[in-house]
């Protein structure tokens, strides 16, 4: 039987009515349309599905939205601004650390969250905090350094 | 992939749950973090007529010391697990097995009640608990009881848990003066990683140079339970901590193990990996307890 | 100062913004109104016959719209090449593996249809399987294909120069065997289509594809439509690395069911599906002798390999070829005998994945070449540098290195990586190793017999506003295809990239073979080149004639014209555009230069639209040998590389601690889309090397079809990669280029080996590397030793 939630997305409230056994990444991509959210394995081993839930970085393939309810949540939509693209995604743009893009989305926003947690970590912390998002392209090196570009610079 | 069809409750309260589960225990999954609930349903190998969320349920989700006691809600995620003071500063093997458990992303859903009532036996959370001799508070609706930690696994997915019965929280007592632990996996990659072995050591000396006093060594992956290698135990007490009692230890646990081949790894390397991590573990829980001085909890 | 404004620079990709922001819509993020969800079963049998299969239950499910077996689809063959169409689009007689397509159902949502699936009663006669090599070729094996006794799926038998009388002159003979495990492509993003049929009988297929145009043509066939009503198009795709080239089940089945139903259908591979249909690389097990004289010369070498290719060809019958041609280069050899086997199993079928046949191969011999370098006693690097082929030379099985950048990589990474101070030097259990490779820059041929150009490219100026568009139907699957296109185009035209866009992967577009075998940059480039010459062309004829100078005399740069000798009056060009745009603000005026836009519009304004036409076709390639057309190719790019190790001795784990890698891929068009796809091959390869293996249990099932036990590399598990980009200067490439996408990945399993070795003393001739496999090794040495050393007492 499907329930009323209400989920917070990128700063928009949404009343939705949805079934208990729909998961938080489903509701996003086909009921909210939000398509910047990937599915790549649906069981949380590839981080592509991942959101910012709460302040945390989670694969919403593993949550369910009824779980989500009252929830702050940030995609991948969400991080743009109206000056233009967040510094990450700017970084990511520049320092070539996207090739298909299929775990852009997902890696962007586990480094957000590093960056807002830790603005200056080492090497070791970027590639702990993104060790959950699997990458085949590009072999993490460029996003590495997209990720330490952003952290210098905000650095001086 | 599809969830089966099912109905979701929200109690509020540790007792709303129990009483819940009291009702439809039998035919109800518990969900928490969800990281092993939803894989397990989306695999077809889980198909409860209902769900009971404990998310909602903010008790479950502090943690509070007092009088010498850590008490940790059991759906204190494993990431916040590693943001408490206390786990970072004494309980450094238990900092450990957290930040080995999956990726980060999963470490921000997973709790710590979860990693223990689904009771895989490469578990990253049971055996430093079991070398902190931890205890665990479950509820029902006809009452509570604690149960020590070691005691509460049977099996594969099987404990002590009763139907009806809820895990609410894990208890750690304050670690003696120059008492350390440590905890070391093994695994192919170095995330998202099952273990392939993994090792938990928890020591008690006299002084900073023993000898020692309590010694607690847990094996993971080796037995179809978190086990405690009590023939290396018997090696350990009484002697003064060296490289050469750490490796006899090993060779010691490394009897103790009960490892099987599976499409993970041999039985045979799993045997020999015991003595190494054992010594590991065994290494590190010294370096902790040579420097710990007494700390007296605000 | 670079020379060029455009190429050889560090441009960001055209299509990063999108990727960045989450805007760019992969198969799944499209929705098209009146959708049904389709779903596939699979058999759940390794070998079964097929008795009976009774849909009538599922059809009568509410919700289900279609329900298609082999007699809807038909029984037309189909495979990657027509010398070995060995399968159909859902099993009739027969189901060969576990995941073979026996049905598909199409509803109004995926609950409906996976019921619908279990509503699907199959009968099945269970049959014995075979699922090892072993297994299928023994005496009496149950056969897999009636048509290919002994499971014998393809045989290549070829020889150059003379082996036996060349090993005879040897001073070091070795004969080393070696086998990997079967892999998986592992993109993050699974298969999925669309398919839509519109009233008039035109059907068009979104798919997550390599090659639109073999998807096209293979769907054509084997439903019986006509190819010129049927469009294939690729939205963004999350990564292929070869599993995507071919058409599959899926794409025919959502055809299918769009045409029947009249409406379209959206059909996703679940992570498990991508497993089931494998179609990635091959277990290949290579027995190799080589022969070498004690100065290092190399003079022979004997490949005998099997391949364990499951249930259908699919892309081995090129895979079987690449096994073995690829060890024809980069050392001066002149003796080469190969003899190969591709055998049937009951398990997903295998077919090209990054590097193709070729990297298991390199893998064992650039191993066996450190043991012989050792054996005559000679630096591992001064043995390759001494064999080495140069520009212009041609291997013993015809494979023309019309550029060859090899000596220039090697010493790249040797005197980038401290080998010299390291080699022989680290502690116990820190080893540093190399190795070399090379790879095609594009298939010579394509896969089916024909005449066809490999690439055909059209770029429409627009009639006004000074941009240009390509269009071509090749394959932006993330390797940057798309940037380097337009980075042509607009370095060839002599305009700003941002006045360039770029449509790709629609059958519409023209003719390309896709993204395979490292082909486009320089393939596809040169068809995009050849176009923007005829642009340039074009557009500065009309205008010489408007100025009455001669053509030679205009060049267009930065996207204005550029005068080569003295003034020209061009005033009456700009005040026809000024007259054409009163109110306009932002337009040219007075004595500013002239503009491409204004060149571009008069241009328009005296021919109509402009369009500029490219074609490609390889020249004439070498070899006349049966089996040449797969390995020639009119470039190879080349690479080699320097890694570093740390293997822990007491449990056998490795960590890979530096890679340095030169890569000489003729011309960066994009440096660093270049440098991107180096790291992306080397992470790829310390998968294999150390991690990644498809496994089995004893009746043929997948033990682990997720990416939790499929292991690909972590974050942790890469370390940084130090590239090098080598230029040689591809006489046959445009603007000198030729490929990286595959080629890069070459040296990487090797390096890993012979590193491996200098830490432990062991010599590995099984993959993966597995903690579990070194520590055994290690233990048994140990042993060994310690028995050696007993003895001696």
């Amino acid at each position: 039987m499907k329930t009323m939630i209400t989920l917070t997305v990128n700063g928009l409230k949404h009343e939705l009515a949805v079934e208990p056994n729909r998961t938080l990444l489903d509701v996003l991509r086909y009921d909210l349309e939000l398509t910047g959210t990937k599915k790549g394995c649906d069981m949380g081993e590839c981080g592509s599905c991942t959101v910012i839930l709460n302040g945390k970085p989670v694969n919403s393939c593993l949550v369910l939205a009824v779980q989500a309810k009252g929830s702050e949540i940030t995609t991948i939509e969400g991080l743009k601004t109206a000056d233009g693209l967040h510094p990450l995604q700017q970084a990511f743009v520049d320092k070539g650390a996207i090739q298909c893009g299929f775990c852009s989305p997902g890696m962007i926003l586990s480094a957000s969250s590093l960056l807002q947690r830790n603005p200056s970590p080492t090497e070791e912390e970027i590639r702990t905090a993104l060790s959950g998002n699997l990458c085949r392209c590009t072999g993490y090196q460029k996003i590495i350094e997209a990720v330490r570009s952003v952290a210098e610079r905000d650095e001086g | 992939m599809l969830l089966p069809k099912f109905d979701y409750h929200e109690p509020s309260s540790v007792d709303e749950a129990a009483r819940l589960m009291g009702e439809i225990g039998g035919e109800a999954s518990v969900l928490a973090g969800g990281t092993d609930l939803l894989v397990n349903m989306k695999m077809g190998k889980t198909v409860p007529k209902h769900v009971v969320s404990l998310s909602r349920i903010i008790e479950l989700k502090e943690a509070t010391r007092e009088q010498g006691s850590l008490t940790i809600g059991a759906c204190v995620t494993v990431a916040d697990l590693r943001e408490l003071e206390e786990v970072r500063a004494e309980y450094k093997g238990l900092f450990e097995g957290a930040g080995s458990l999956g990726s980060p992303l999963i470490r921000n859903l997973a709790t710590v009640g979860g990693n223990l009532v689904t009771a895989r036996p490469a578990a990253d959370l049971p055996p430093s608990l079991i070398a902190y001799g931890a205890t665990i508070g479950l509820k029902k609706e006809t009452g509570e009881r604690t149960l020590l930690l070691e005691e509460f696994f049977r099996g594969p997915g099987e404990t002590m848990i009763e139907p009806g019965e809820i895990l609410c929280t894990v208890v750690l007592r304050e670690p003696p003066p120059y008492s350390g632990g440590g905890y070391v996996k093994l695994g192919v990659r170095r995330a998202l990683e099952i273990s392939l072995v993994n090792v938990a050591a928890f020591l008690a000396l006299d002084g900073p140079s023993g000898p020692v006093r309590e010694a607690r060594v847990v094996l993971g992956a080796v037995a179809p339970k978190p086990i405690r290698a009590l023939s290396a135990e018997h090696v350990l007490i009484g002697e003064r901590p060296d490289e050469a009692l750490f490796e006899k230890a090993g060779e010691a646990a490394a009897n103790d193990a009960k490892p099987i081949d599976d499409f993970r790894a041999s039985a045979e390397y799993r045997r020999e990996m015991v003595k190494v991590l054992t010594r590991r573990a065994l290494r590190q829980a010294y370096e902790e307890a040579k420097l710990r001085e007494w700390r007296r909890w605000k | 100062m670079s020379e060029y404004s455009t190429v050889n620079s560090r441009a960001p990709r055209v299509d990063a913004p999108a990727k960045a922001t989450g805007s760019a819509a992969y198969i799944d993020d499209i929705r098209l109104p009146g959708m049904l969800y389709g779903a596939i079963l699979h058999s759940p049998l390794a070998h079964a016959r097929i008795l009976n299969i009774d849909t009538s239950r599922a059809k009568r499910l509410a919700g289900v719209k279609s329900v298609v077996t082999s007699e809807d689809a038909g029984l037309v063959k189909y495979g990657v090449s027509p010398a070995r169409y060995d399968e159909t689009l859902f099993c009739h007689d027969k189901a060969r593996y576990v995941g073979d397509e026996v049905a598909a159902v199409a509803a109004v949502d995926l609950e409906t249809a996976m019921e619908a699936l279990s509503l699907i009663t199959v009968e099945f006669e269970e049959l014995p399987a075979v699922l090892t090599l072993e297994e299928a070729m023994a005496e009496g094996a149950p056969i897999v294909h009636d048509e290919y006794p002994r499971n014998m799926g393809a045989q290549v038998h070829q020889e150059f120069g003379d082996v036996e009388a060349a090993l005879a002159q040897c001073d070091v003979v070795r004969t080393d065997t070696f086998r990997n495990k079967r892999q998986d492509g592992a993109f993050i993003e699974p298969q999925g289509c669309i398919a839509e049929y519109d009233a008039n009988g035109n059907l068009t297929l979104r798919s997550s594809t390599q090659s639109p145009h073999y998807v096209q043509r293979t769907i054509a066939m084997v439903l019986g439509i006509p190819i010129g009503k049927l469009r294939v198009i690729k939205p963004y795709v999350g990564g292929g690395f070869g599993p995507k080239v071919a058409a599959n089940a899926m794409e025919m089945a959502a055809c299918l069911m769009a045409m029947k139903t009249g409406k379209p259908v959206k059909m996703n591979f679940t992570r498990e599906e991508v497993f089931l249909y494998g179609r990635a690389r091959h277990q290949f097990v290579h027995t190799l002798t080589t022969g070498a004289k004690k100065d290092g010369t190399l003079m022979a070498l004997k490949n005998e390999c099997y391949l364990e290719g499951g249930a259908y060809t699919s892309f081995g019958i090129a895979t079987i070829y690449y096994a073995g041609s690829l060890l024809g280069g980069p050392y001066r050899l002149q003796n080469m005998k190969y003899d190969a086997y591709r055998v049937y199993t009951n398990k997903p079928a295998c077919g090209a994945q990054r590097g193709h046949g070729g990297v298991i191969a390199r893998a064992a011999w650039e191993q066996q070449l450190d043991r012989i370098a050792e054996e005559i006693g000679m630096d591992p690097v001064e043995l390759r540098l001494k064999n080495m082929m140069e520009a212009g030379d041609v291997s013993c099985n015809d494979l023309k290195m019309n550029s060859l950048g090899m000596r220039e990589c090697i010493e790249a990474v040797r005197d980038g990586s401290g080998w010299k101070e390291k080699k022989g030097r680290l502690p116990k259990g820190k080893g540093i190793g190399m190795a070399c490779g090379f790879f095609v820059s594009g298939a010579g041929f394509p896969i089916y017999r024909s005449d066809t150009y490999h690439a055909t490219v059209t770029i429409h100026v627009s009639e006004d506003g000074g941009t240009v568009h390509v269009y071509t139907a090749s394959a932006e699957i993330g390797q940057g295809s798309d940037t380097a296109f337009a980075m042509i185009a607009a370095e060839t035209i002599g305009i700003p990239l941002d006045s360039v866009r770029i449509s790709s992967g629609d059958t519409e577009f023209g003719i390309d073979l896709g993204a395979y075998s490292s082909r486009q940059t320089l393939m596809t480039g040169h068809a995009v080149k050849e176009a923007a010459v005829d642009v340039r062309r074009q557009i500065l004829g009309v205008l010489a004639r408007e100025l009455k100078v001669d053509i030679s005399e205009l060049d267009i740069k930065d996207g204005l014209i550029v005068f080569k000798h003295g003034r020209v009056d061009y005033s009456h060009v700009r005040n026809r555009y000024t007259k054409e745009h009163r109110g306009w603000p932002g337009i040219p005026k007075g004595r500013e230069p002239l503009t491409f836009q204004e060149a571009a519009r008069i241009a328009y304004l005296a021919r109509g639209t402009i369009i500029g036409r490219g074609k490609y076709k390889p020249g004439e390639l070498g070899g006349t040998h049966k089996g040449a057309a797969v390995g020639t190719s009119p470039a190879y790019g080349c690479s080699a590389q320097v890694v570093e190790v740390n293997v822990d001795m007491e449990t056998g784990k490795i960590t890979v601690e530096k890679m340095t890698d030169a890569h000489d891929c003729g011309f960066a068009i994009n440096r660093t889309s270049v440098e991107g796809q180096m790291q992306g091959s080397l992470s790829m390869g310390l998968g294999e090397a150390m991690l990644e293996e498809v496994k089995f249990d004893g009746k043929g099932r997948i033990l682990n079809p997720n990416l939790a036990e499929y292991k690909i590399a972590t974050a942790l598990d890469m370390p940084n990669v130090e590239p090098i980009i080598v230029e040689s200067h591809e006489p046959y490439g445009p603007f000198g280029a030729k490929e990286v996408g595959e080629g890069a990945i070459m040296p990487t399993i090797p390096a890993i080996l012979n590193a491996v070795y200098d830490a432990t003393g062991i010599r590995f001739q099984e993959l993966p590397l597995t903690p579990e496999r070194v520590f055994m090794a290690i233990r048994a040495k140990t042993r060994e030793s310690e028995q050696g050393a007993n003895e001696q007492e």
